[in-house]
């Protein structure tokens, strides 16, 4: 681990505290894992309307914590995400992973975190997931109607704000009020 | 404990580019594997049914549990209701029954006939036999597979290619089976195609499943004759998973091309379905595939399939 104090610095207290802090390591891949369930929830509604959880969760975690939600961590997540929806395997590993990489690239550019301009960007993101997975579940093999995603583009540009201040919650419960001090990132 | 880093060096920064460097080709990398994947999900669309069960067996029991309390309220709001409308629905019921129970008179004679007219002329019926009865406990409404979960895996002998059966109509076959959980395509999903005839016409055709709260009638034999708005669609037997004779849905307006079909059951807030057996399984072929040429001796030594000659035609 970069950045951790010196060994002999540390008393029995600190070293336990120190190591057992690395739970947090797991928050980002956790809170989306729990989204991702929470997406296979039985709801009394016979068009796809479920907002995409588990790509705003990875699209803010990208943003909160870079390293903890790398392109392949989110990799790792898609392929759970394709077990529990039954789509063909690489679907959502694909897109999950490119949205963390477009993430990275976009933060480099343009800094700046407005939440009004976070939110515009999720939805551009969430239009491109739609679109893509419907071309990638064609190239599976299992070809889609288009036009009953829009509704879950809809549901999942509202659904937005809940998703960040969950994920806000957590980054605060889990690494501090303000980042860069103490147990900031890691 | 107050202590603070080393300043950071220029060679630090270069390890910091090399090391965006190195995430940007991994980030490639990840992508490349993923279409890799999906490719290998076109020519093998079976890869990986293992770990498909296992993950649902892993969250089938969550929702079973999440939902119980649920489930709870909802049986007791229905209990209140149907307290409530008991009086009126139970005259109409009553004036139902007295013209139900002619009805049923006159079926049974005609069964009793149909079954000596087919004893008369040897036909063999397979019976449909009921595999397990479960509840469903979650649909996925989120992805672009429309697929439900059910409390019920091999370990209960529910395999892949089941049909699935409300008291409503058809729900769907299964797709994936872990220990104690499967998966059902429903049928408002992309991927399904019921064999279905129309009750009144006898016209046979596909139901097909688009996404949508409604199916489409697709392939229907003999189009010059018009369908009617409210015709029933039941299934026809083809194909062997789907008994015949269960209802499938409600032709809402039969002008429109394809026509749309309401289906006859929904998988939400069903109370308890059954899974049957296929009807009339495919019968497997044990002796293998049909060669041109002798398989030789050595491929047959490592494990090659034997198979069977290919017989020259008798000629005409």
């Amino acid at each position: 681990m970069r950045g951790a104090p010196p060994w002999r610095l540390m008393n029995a207290a600190e070293r336990r505290r120190y190591w057992w802090g690395h739970w947090r390591l797991g928050v980002p891949a956790a809170v989306t894992l729990g989204l991702l369930v929470v997406m296979t929830a039985p709801l009394m509604v016979s068009v796809p309307v479920f907002p995409e959880l588990g790509l705003l969760s990875i699209f803010v975690w990208a943003t909160f914590q870079p390293r903890l939600m790398a392109p392949w961590a989110a990799f790792l997540l898609g392929l759970l995400a394709d077990l529990l929806f039954a789509q063909p395997l690489g679907v959502n590993a694909t897109l999950f992973a490119a949205a963390a990489g477009f993430v990275r690239m976009f933060e480099a550019r343009y800094g700046h975190h407005a939440h009004g301009f976070d939110w515009a960007v999720a939805g551009g993101v969430v239009m491109a997931f739609e679109l893509l997975s419907w071309q990638l579940q064609a190239l599976a093999g299992q070809p889609i109607p288009l036009a009953p995603l829009g509704w879950q583009v809809l549901t999942s540009i509202a659904s937005y704000p809940l998703v960040v201040s969950l994920c806000a919650w957590a980054q605060r419960r889990a690494f501090g009020p303000e980042p860069g001090q103490g147990s900031g990132r890691l | 404990m107050n202590w603070t880093p080393a300043p950071r060096r220029s060679s630090a920064m270069r390890r910091e580019q090399n090391l965006a460097l190195v995430g940007a080709v991994v980030t490639g990398a990840v992508i490349a594997t993923g279409l890799l994947m999906l490719l290998v999900a076109r020519v093998n669309p079976a890869a990986g049914a293992r770990v498909r069960g296992a993950a649902l067996d892993v969250v089938t029991p969550i929702w079973s549990v999440v939902r119980a309390p649920f489930d709870g309220l909802g049986r007791a709001a229905d209990f209140g209701s149907e307290y409530l409308g008991a009086v009126s629905r139970n005259r109409v019921l009553e004036a139902e029954l007295v013209a139900a129970r002619a009805e049923l008179q006159r079926a049974a004679a005609e069964r009793r006939a149909l079954a000596q007219l087919k004893a008369l002329q040897a036909v063999r019926d397979p019976a449909r036999q009921v595999v397990a009865m479960v509840r469903i406990v979650s649909a996925t409404p989120g992805s672009v597979v429309r697929s439900a979960m059910v409390a019920a895996g091999t370990g209960d002998g529910v395999v892949v290619g089941l049909p699935v059966i409300s008291p409503g109509g058809l729900i769907g076959r299964t797709i994936e089976a872990g220990n104690h959980a499967a998966r059902v395509l429903l049928l408002t999903d992309p991927a399904s195609r019921i064999p279905v005839i129309v009750a009144r016409t006898g016209q046979a055709g596909l139901a097909v499943g688009s996404n949508q709260p409604y199916l489409e009638f697709r392939d229907r034999v003999g189009a010059e004759v018009p369908l009617r708005a409210g015709d029933r669609l039941i299934t026809s037997g083809d194909g062997g998973v789907f008994p015949p004779g269960v209802p499938v849905g409600t032709i809402l307006a039969g002008a429109a091309d394809p026509p749309r079909v309401r289906p006859a059951a929904t998988p939400f807030g069903v109370g308890y379905v059954t899974i049957e057996s296929a009807f009339l399984p495919l019968p497997v072929d044990e002796t293998g595939p049909v060669f041109d040429a002798p398989v030789p001796v050595e491929a047959q030594r490592q494990g090659g399939t034997v198979g069977k000659l290919r017989q020259p035609e008798p000629p005409q």
